[in-house]
Protein backbone atom coordinates (compact mmCIF):
# COMPACT_ATOMS: atom_id res chain seq x y z
CA UNK A 1 0.00 0.00 0.00
CA UNK A 2 2.68 2.46 1.27
CA UNK A 3 5.48 1.59 -1.86
CA UNK A 4 6.37 4.53 -2.83
CA UNK A 5 8.47 4.30 -6.53
CA UNK A 6 8.97 6.70 -9.56
CA UNK A 7 5.30 7.39 -9.55
CA UNK A 8 5.69 10.20 -7.83
CA UNK A 9 8.45 12.56 -9.04
CA UNK A 10 6.81 11.83 -12.50
CA UNK A 11 3.38 12.36 -10.87
CA UNK A 12 4.87 15.92 -9.46
CA UNK A 13 5.91 16.68 -12.72
CA UNK A 14 2.79 15.81 -14.39
CA UNK A 15 0.72 17.74 -12.20
CA UNK A 16 3.06 20.76 -12.97
CA UNK A 17 2.74 20.32 -16.43
CA UNK A 18 -1.00 20.02 -16.09
CA UNK A 19 -1.16 23.08 -14.31
CA UNK A 20 0.55 25.33 -17.05
CA UNK A 21 -0.93 23.66 -19.70
CA UNK A 22 -4.21 24.46 -17.86
CA UNK A 23 -3.10 28.25 -17.30
CA UNK A 24 -2.81 28.62 -20.92
CA UNK A 25 -6.10 27.04 -22.03
CA UNK A 26 -8.01 27.37 -19.39
CA UNK A 27 -7.36 30.00 -16.46
CA UNK A 28 -5.93 32.68 -18.71
CA UNK A 29 -8.23 32.91 -21.21
CA UNK A 30 -11.76 32.86 -18.47
CA UNK A 31 -10.17 35.34 -16.21
CA UNK A 32 -9.79 37.55 -19.16
CA UNK A 33 -13.30 36.74 -19.83
CA UNK A 34 -14.49 37.18 -16.72
CA UNK A 35 -12.44 40.50 -16.01
CA UNK A 36 -13.74 41.94 -19.49
CA UNK A 37 -17.33 41.27 -18.56
CA UNK A 38 -16.78 43.17 -15.14
CA UNK A 39 -15.26 46.05 -16.70
CA UNK A 40 -18.07 45.80 -19.73
CA UNK A 41 -20.72 45.77 -17.24
CA UNK A 42 -19.11 48.83 -14.85
CA UNK A 43 -19.04 50.82 -18.22
CA UNK A 44 -22.18 50.69 -19.11
CA UNK A 45 -23.38 50.70 -15.87
CA UNK A 46 -21.95 54.12 -15.35
CA UNK A 47 -22.78 54.77 -18.60
CA UNK A 48 -26.75 53.95 -18.13
CA UNK A 49 -26.42 55.74 -15.23
CA UNK A 50 -25.00 58.92 -16.75
CA UNK A 51 -27.66 58.71 -19.47
CA UNK A 52 -30.21 58.35 -17.19
CA UNK A 53 -29.44 61.26 -15.20
CA UNK A 54 -29.52 63.58 -18.65
CA UNK A 55 -32.78 62.16 -19.23
CA UNK A 56 -33.81 63.15 -16.37
CA UNK A 57 -32.10 66.57 -16.65
CA UNK A 58 -33.79 67.05 -20.43
CA UNK A 59 -37.18 66.23 -18.69
CA UNK A 60 -37.05 68.61 -15.92
CA UNK A 61 -35.71 71.35 -18.80
CA UNK A 62 -38.31 70.29 -21.17
CA UNK A 63 -40.99 70.54 -18.08
CA UNK A 64 -39.83 74.11 -17.65
CA UNK A 65 -39.99 74.98 -21.43
CA UNK A 66 -43.53 73.60 -21.26
CA UNK A 67 -44.56 75.95 -18.18
CA UNK A 68 -42.78 78.66 -19.63
CA UNK A 69 -44.80 78.10 -22.91
CA UNK A 70 -47.89 78.02 -20.98
CA UNK A 71 -47.46 80.66 -18.76
CA UNK A 72 -46.44 82.93 -22.06
CA UNK A 73 -49.74 81.83 -23.67
CA UNK A 74 -52.08 82.38 -20.93
CA UNK A 75 -50.23 86.04 -21.05
CA UNK A 76 -51.15 86.27 -24.61
CA UNK A 77 -54.34 85.31 -24.16
CA UNK A 78 -55.13 88.06 -21.26
CA UNK A 79 -53.41 90.63 -23.81
CA UNK A 80 -55.52 89.66 -26.54
CA UNK A 81 -58.47 89.59 -24.47
CA UNK A 82 -57.77 92.88 -23.03
CA UNK A 83 -56.64 94.33 -26.33
CA UNK A 84 -60.21 93.08 -27.81
CA UNK A 85 -62.01 94.73 -24.97
CA UNK A 86 -60.10 98.01 -25.77
CA UNK A 87 -61.14 98.01 -29.22
CA UNK A 88 -64.65 96.75 -28.65
CA UNK A 89 -64.64 99.84 -25.62
CA UNK A 90 -62.90 102.28 -28.54
CA UNK A 91 -65.46 101.42 -31.54
CA UNK A 92 -68.67 101.06 -28.85
CA UNK A 93 -67.47 104.56 -28.14
CA UNK A 94 -67.54 105.70 -31.68
CA UNK A 95 -70.68 104.10 -32.68
CA UNK A 96 -71.67 106.14 -29.93
CA UNK A 97 -70.23 109.47 -30.98
CA UNK A 98 -71.48 109.05 -34.67
CA UNK A 99 -74.90 108.32 -33.37
CA UNK A 100 -74.81 111.13 -31.48
CA UNK A 101 -73.55 113.39 -34.32
CA UNK A 102 -75.96 112.13 -37.05
CA UNK A 103 -78.98 112.38 -34.33
CA UNK A 104 -77.95 116.31 -33.43
CA UNK A 105 -77.63 117.00 -36.99
CA UNK A 106 -81.06 115.29 -37.76
CA UNK A 107 -82.24 117.66 -34.99
CA UNK A 108 -80.96 120.57 -36.35
CA UNK A 109 -81.91 119.76 -39.74
CA UNK A 110 -85.82 119.69 -38.19
CA UNK A 111 -84.88 123.00 -36.40
CA UNK A 112 -83.65 124.62 -39.99
CA UNK A 113 -87.05 123.02 -41.48
CA UNK A 114 -89.17 124.41 -38.73
CA UNK A 115 -87.64 127.94 -39.02
CA UNK A 116 -88.13 127.79 -42.84
CA UNK A 117 -91.51 126.21 -42.62
CA UNK A 118 -92.44 128.87 -39.49
CA UNK A 119 -91.10 131.59 -41.90
CA UNK A 120 -92.76 130.55 -45.06
CA UNK A 121 -96.18 130.21 -42.90
CA UNK A 122 -95.59 133.72 -41.73
CA UNK A 123 -95.15 134.82 -45.15
CA UNK A 124 -97.95 133.60 -46.54
CA UNK A 125 -100.15 134.93 -42.95
CA UNK A 126 -98.70 138.16 -43.75
CA UNK A 127 -99.67 137.98 -48.27
CA UNK A 128 -102.91 136.44 -46.60
CA UNK A 129 -103.39 139.31 -44.24
CA UNK A 130 -102.79 141.99 -46.91
CA UNK A 131 -105.53 140.32 -48.83
CA UNK A 132 -107.46 140.29 -46.37
CA UNK A 133 -106.81 143.80 -45.49
CA UNK A 134 -107.09 144.54 -49.31
CA UNK A 135 -110.31 142.96 -49.56
CA UNK A 136 -111.70 144.64 -46.69
CA UNK A 137 -110.21 148.41 -46.78
CA UNK A 138 -109.76 148.52 -50.49
CA UNK A 139 -106.35 148.65 -52.10
CA UNK A 140 -105.47 152.34 -52.06
CA UNK A 141 -105.84 152.69 -48.38
CA UNK A 142 -103.60 149.60 -47.94
CA UNK A 143 -100.95 150.67 -50.51
CA UNK A 144 -100.98 154.34 -48.81
CA UNK B 1 -18.79 -21.31 2.16
CA UNK B 2 -16.08 -19.57 1.17
CA UNK B 3 -15.07 -21.41 -1.44
CA UNK B 4 -19.18 -20.50 -2.96
CA UNK B 5 -17.67 -16.76 -1.86
CA UNK B 6 -14.47 -17.12 -3.72
CA UNK B 7 -16.16 -18.12 -6.85
CA UNK B 8 -18.89 -15.41 -6.70
CA UNK B 9 -15.38 -13.53 -6.75
CA UNK B 10 -14.25 -14.93 -9.79
CA UNK B 11 -17.76 -13.94 -11.80
CA UNK B 12 -18.79 -11.02 -9.84
CA UNK B 13 -16.78 -7.42 -10.72
CA UNK B 14 -16.46 -7.25 -6.88
CA UNK B 15 -12.93 -8.05 -5.66
CA UNK B 16 -10.46 -6.56 -3.25
CA UNK B 17 -7.06 -5.95 -4.56
CA UNK B 18 -5.11 -3.86 -2.52
CA UNK B 19 -1.26 -3.50 -2.58
CA UNK B 20 -0.97 -4.82 -5.86
CA UNK B 21 0.16 -2.61 -8.97
CA UNK B 22 0.48 -2.55 -12.77
CA UNK B 23 4.18 -2.39 -12.89
CA UNK B 24 5.64 -0.16 -15.97
CA UNK B 25 9.59 -0.24 -15.93
CA UNK B 26 11.26 2.55 -17.20
CA UNK B 27 14.74 2.27 -17.56
CA UNK B 28 15.60 0.94 -14.08
CA UNK B 29 12.58 2.37 -12.30
CA UNK B 30 9.56 1.08 -11.50
CA UNK B 31 6.04 3.24 -11.90
CA UNK B 32 2.51 2.46 -11.54
CA UNK B 33 0.66 2.39 -14.33
CA UNK B 34 -2.97 2.38 -13.52
CA UNK B 35 -2.35 5.70 -11.91
CA UNK B 36 -0.80 6.97 -14.60
CA UNK B 37 -4.22 5.62 -17.03
CA UNK B 38 -6.74 7.03 -15.01
CA UNK B 39 -4.16 10.30 -14.52
CA UNK B 40 -4.21 10.52 -17.77
CA UNK B 41 -7.73 10.14 -18.22
CA UNK B 42 -8.73 12.93 -15.59
CA UNK B 43 -5.70 15.54 -17.73
CA UNK B 44 -7.69 14.65 -20.52
CA UNK B 45 -10.87 15.43 -19.33
CA UNK B 46 -9.94 18.50 -17.81
CA UNK B 47 -8.08 19.64 -20.94
CA UNK B 48 -10.90 18.58 -23.36
CA UNK B 49 -13.55 20.45 -21.29
CA UNK B 50 -11.00 23.74 -21.16
CA UNK B 51 -10.47 23.51 -25.15
CA UNK B 52 -14.08 23.10 -25.36
CA UNK B 53 -14.61 25.99 -22.67
CA UNK B 54 -12.21 28.46 -24.19
CA UNK B 55 -12.85 27.72 -28.39
CA UNK B 56 -15.52 30.22 -28.93
CA UNK B 57 -15.51 32.19 -26.31
CA UNK B 58 -18.55 35.07 -26.12
CA UNK B 59 -19.16 37.43 -24.22
CA UNK B 60 -22.60 35.85 -23.01
CA UNK B 61 -21.40 32.54 -21.49
CA UNK B 62 -23.51 29.38 -22.55
CA UNK B 63 -23.09 25.60 -22.06
CA UNK B 64 -19.58 24.26 -21.86
CA UNK B 65 -17.80 28.32 -21.22
CA UNK B 66 -20.65 28.90 -18.93
CA UNK B 67 -20.27 25.63 -16.50
CA UNK B 68 -16.32 26.10 -16.43
CA UNK B 69 -17.00 30.10 -16.04
CA UNK B 70 -18.88 28.20 -12.80
CA UNK B 71 -15.74 26.58 -11.72
CA UNK B 72 -13.21 29.43 -12.54
CA UNK B 73 -15.48 31.54 -9.81
CA UNK B 74 -15.42 29.10 -7.63
CA UNK B 75 -11.52 28.34 -7.79
CA UNK B 76 -10.74 32.40 -7.87
CA UNK B 77 -13.57 32.66 -4.52
CA UNK B 78 -11.48 29.73 -2.62
CA UNK B 79 -8.27 31.09 -3.01
CA UNK B 80 -10.12 34.89 -2.66
CA UNK B 81 -10.86 34.23 0.69
CA UNK B 82 -7.70 31.97 1.72
CA UNK B 83 -5.45 34.39 0.34
CA UNK B 84 -7.16 37.67 0.38
CA UNK B 85 -8.03 39.95 -2.64
CA UNK B 86 -4.38 41.40 -3.25
CA UNK B 87 -2.63 38.22 -3.09
CA UNK B 88 -4.24 35.64 -4.90
CA UNK B 89 -4.24 36.03 -8.22
CA UNK B 90 -1.07 34.12 -9.22
CA UNK B 91 -1.69 31.02 -6.97
CA UNK B 92 -5.02 30.91 -9.04
CA UNK B 93 -3.75 28.21 -11.40
CA UNK B 94 -2.12 26.29 -9.25
CA UNK B 95 -4.70 25.76 -6.01
CA UNK B 96 -7.09 25.58 -8.38
CA UNK B 97 -5.47 22.90 -10.52
CA UNK B 98 -5.11 20.75 -7.33
CA UNK B 99 -9.05 21.63 -6.55
CA UNK B 100 -10.05 20.30 -10.37
CA UNK B 101 -7.16 16.84 -10.27
CA UNK B 102 -8.56 15.93 -7.47
CA UNK B 103 -11.83 16.75 -7.46
CA UNK B 104 -11.68 14.87 -10.62
CA UNK B 105 -9.66 12.04 -9.91
CA UNK B 106 -12.19 11.56 -7.37
CA UNK B 107 -14.95 11.47 -9.23
CA UNK B 108 -14.12 9.66 -11.59
CA UNK B 109 -12.53 6.95 -9.41
CA UNK B 110 -16.27 7.13 -8.16
CA UNK B 111 -18.54 7.10 -10.64
CA UNK B 112 -16.46 5.29 -13.54
CA UNK B 113 -16.55 1.63 -13.43
CA UNK B 114 -12.86 1.41 -14.03
CA UNK B 115 -13.05 -1.75 -13.12
CA UNK B 116 -14.38 -3.38 -15.80
CA UNK B 117 -11.45 -3.02 -17.86
CA UNK B 118 -9.11 -5.62 -17.24
CA UNK B 119 -5.32 -5.45 -16.36
CA UNK B 120 -2.58 -8.19 -16.69
CA UNK B 121 -2.15 -6.83 -12.82
CA UNK B 122 -4.04 -4.94 -9.85
CA UNK B 123 -6.71 -2.28 -10.99
CA UNK B 124 -8.01 1.01 -12.27
CA UNK B 125 -9.13 3.21 -9.95
CA UNK B 126 -8.99 6.98 -9.12
CA UNK B 127 -4.94 8.46 -8.99
CA UNK B 128 -5.98 9.91 -5.70
CA UNK B 129 -6.32 6.28 -3.87
CA UNK B 130 -2.42 5.87 -4.84
CA UNK B 131 0.29 7.31 -2.45
CA UNK B 132 2.17 8.58 -4.50
CA UNK B 133 0.23 10.84 -5.95
CA UNK B 134 -1.17 12.50 -2.92
CA UNK B 135 2.50 12.23 -1.45
CA UNK B 136 3.02 14.42 -5.00
CA UNK B 137 0.48 16.58 -4.63
CA UNK B 138 1.08 17.28 -0.50
CA UNK B 139 5.26 17.82 -1.48
CA UNK B 140 4.36 20.20 -4.55
CA UNK B 141 2.29 22.02 -2.16
CA UNK B 142 5.24 22.27 0.34
CA UNK B 143 7.40 23.43 -2.16
CA UNK B 144 4.85 26.26 -3.02
CA UNK B 145 4.55 27.89 0.49
CA UNK B 146 8.01 28.28 1.05
CA UNK B 147 8.63 29.61 -2.57
CA UNK B 148 5.24 32.11 -1.03
CA UNK B 149 7.47 32.53 1.33
CA UNK B 150 10.93 33.11 0.57
CA UNK B 151 9.83 35.56 -2.44
CA UNK B 152 7.63 37.26 -0.76
CA UNK B 153 9.77 38.25 2.16
CA UNK B 154 12.99 36.63 1.91
CA UNK B 155 15.02 34.98 4.12
CA UNK B 156 12.76 36.43 7.07
CA UNK B 157 10.44 34.10 6.08
CA UNK B 158 12.75 32.04 8.76
CA UNK B 159 11.99 34.90 11.14
CA UNK B 160 8.44 32.49 11.16
CA UNK B 161 10.40 29.66 12.93
CA UNK B 162 11.29 31.79 16.15
CA UNK B 163 8.34 33.95 16.26
CA UNK B 164 6.58 34.86 18.97
CA UNK B 165 9.03 32.84 21.14
CA UNK B 166 12.01 30.61 20.14
CA UNK B 167 10.64 28.00 22.10
CA UNK B 168 8.83 26.81 19.70
CA UNK B 169 10.62 25.94 17.27
CA UNK B 170 10.66 22.56 17.41
CA UNK B 171 6.85 22.32 16.80
CA UNK B 172 7.72 25.01 13.93
CA UNK B 173 9.77 23.15 12.22
CA UNK B 174 7.68 19.78 13.07
CA UNK B 175 4.72 21.56 11.42
CA UNK B 176 6.61 21.89 7.98
CA UNK B 177 6.58 17.75 8.09
CA UNK B 178 3.07 17.26 9.38
CA UNK B 179 1.60 19.87 6.82
CA UNK B 180 2.43 17.63 3.94
CA UNK B 181 1.98 14.16 6.02
CA UNK B 182 -1.72 15.34 6.93
CA UNK B 183 -2.28 16.64 3.87
CA UNK B 184 -1.22 13.84 1.89
CA UNK B 185 -2.72 11.05 3.93
CA UNK B 186 -5.72 12.48 4.22
CA UNK B 187 -6.91 12.40 0.67
CA UNK B 188 -4.94 8.96 0.57
CA UNK B 189 -7.20 7.71 3.64
CA UNK B 190 -10.52 9.30 2.47
CA UNK B 191 -10.33 8.35 -0.81
CA UNK B 192 -9.07 4.78 -0.42
CA UNK B 193 -11.16 3.90 2.54
CA UNK B 194 -14.31 4.62 0.29
CA UNK B 195 -13.69 2.67 -2.57
CA UNK B 196 -13.00 -0.09 -0.02
CA UNK B 197 -15.74 0.09 1.75
CA UNK B 198 -18.10 0.56 -1.53
CA UNK B 199 -16.16 -2.54 -2.55
CA UNK B 200 -16.79 -4.94 0.44
CA UNK B 201 -20.28 -3.56 0.33
CA UNK B 202 -20.52 -4.76 -3.57
CA UNK B 203 -18.65 -8.11 -2.75
CA UNK B 204 -21.38 -8.65 0.22
CA UNK B 205 -25.02 -7.14 -1.07
CA UNK B 206 -24.28 -6.35 -4.73
CA UNK B 207 -27.77 -5.02 -5.08
CA UNK B 208 -28.86 -1.05 -4.10
CA UNK B 209 -27.51 -1.21 -0.70
CA UNK B 210 -24.07 -0.06 -1.68
CA UNK B 211 -25.85 3.05 -3.32
CA UNK B 212 -25.87 5.57 -0.47
CA UNK B 213 -22.46 4.67 0.39
CA UNK B 214 -21.66 5.52 -2.99
CA UNK B 215 -23.32 8.78 -2.70
CA UNK B 216 -21.61 9.26 0.84
CA UNK B 217 -18.38 8.40 -1.59
CA UNK B 218 -19.09 11.06 -4.03
CA UNK B 219 -19.64 13.53 -1.52
CA UNK B 220 -16.46 13.27 0.74
CA UNK B 221 -14.59 12.99 -2.59
CA UNK B 222 -15.63 16.59 -3.43
CA UNK B 223 -15.11 17.81 0.27
CA UNK B 224 -11.89 15.81 0.15
CA UNK B 225 -10.92 18.00 -3.24
CA UNK B 226 -12.04 20.82 -1.44
CA UNK B 227 -10.19 20.56 2.06
CA UNK B 228 -6.98 20.14 0.18
CA UNK B 229 -7.49 23.22 -2.03
CA UNK B 230 -8.22 25.25 0.71
CA UNK B 231 -5.51 23.76 2.76
CA UNK B 232 -3.28 24.56 0.66
CA UNK B 233 -4.10 28.04 -0.22
CA UNK B 234 -4.48 28.92 3.95
CA UNK B 235 -0.52 26.94 4.29
CA UNK B 236 0.34 29.99 1.08
CA UNK B 237 -1.42 32.49 2.64
CA UNK B 238 0.65 31.95 6.10
CA UNK B 239 3.97 31.68 4.88
CA UNK B 240 3.13 35.01 3.20
CA UNK B 241 2.02 36.74 6.06
CA UNK B 242 3.93 35.20 8.61
CA UNK B 243 2.84 34.56 12.53
CA UNK B 244 3.20 37.89 13.28
CA UNK B 245 -0.07 39.32 12.67
CA UNK B 246 -2.96 36.88 12.87
CA UNK B 247 -2.98 32.92 13.61
CA UNK B 248 -4.81 31.13 11.27
CA UNK B 249 -7.20 28.17 12.61
CA UNK B 250 -6.15 24.57 11.07
CA UNK B 251 -8.99 23.81 9.33
CA UNK B 252 -9.33 19.57 9.62
CA UNK B 253 -11.52 17.32 8.71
Amino acid sequence: MFDFDATLPLMAVQFLLLAVLLNAIFYKPLTKVLDDRDNYIRTNETQARERLSKAEMLAKQYEEQLANARRQSQNLIAIAQDDARKIGATKIAEAQKEAQAQREEAQSEIDRQKQEAMQRLEEQVDSLSRQILEKLLGPELVNR
Amino acid sequence: MLSVLNGLNSVTLASLEVGHHFYWQLGNLKVHGQVFLTSWFVIGLLVVASLLATRNIQRIPSGIQNFMEYALEFIRDLAKNQLGEKEYRPWVPFIGTLFLFIFVSNWSGALIPWKLLRLPEGELAAPTNDINTTVALALLTSLAYFYAGFSKRGLGYFKKYIEPTPILLPIAILEDFTKPLSLSFRLFGNILADELVVAVLVLLVPLFVPLPVMALGLFTSAIQALVFATLAAAYIHEAMEGHGGEEHEEHSH
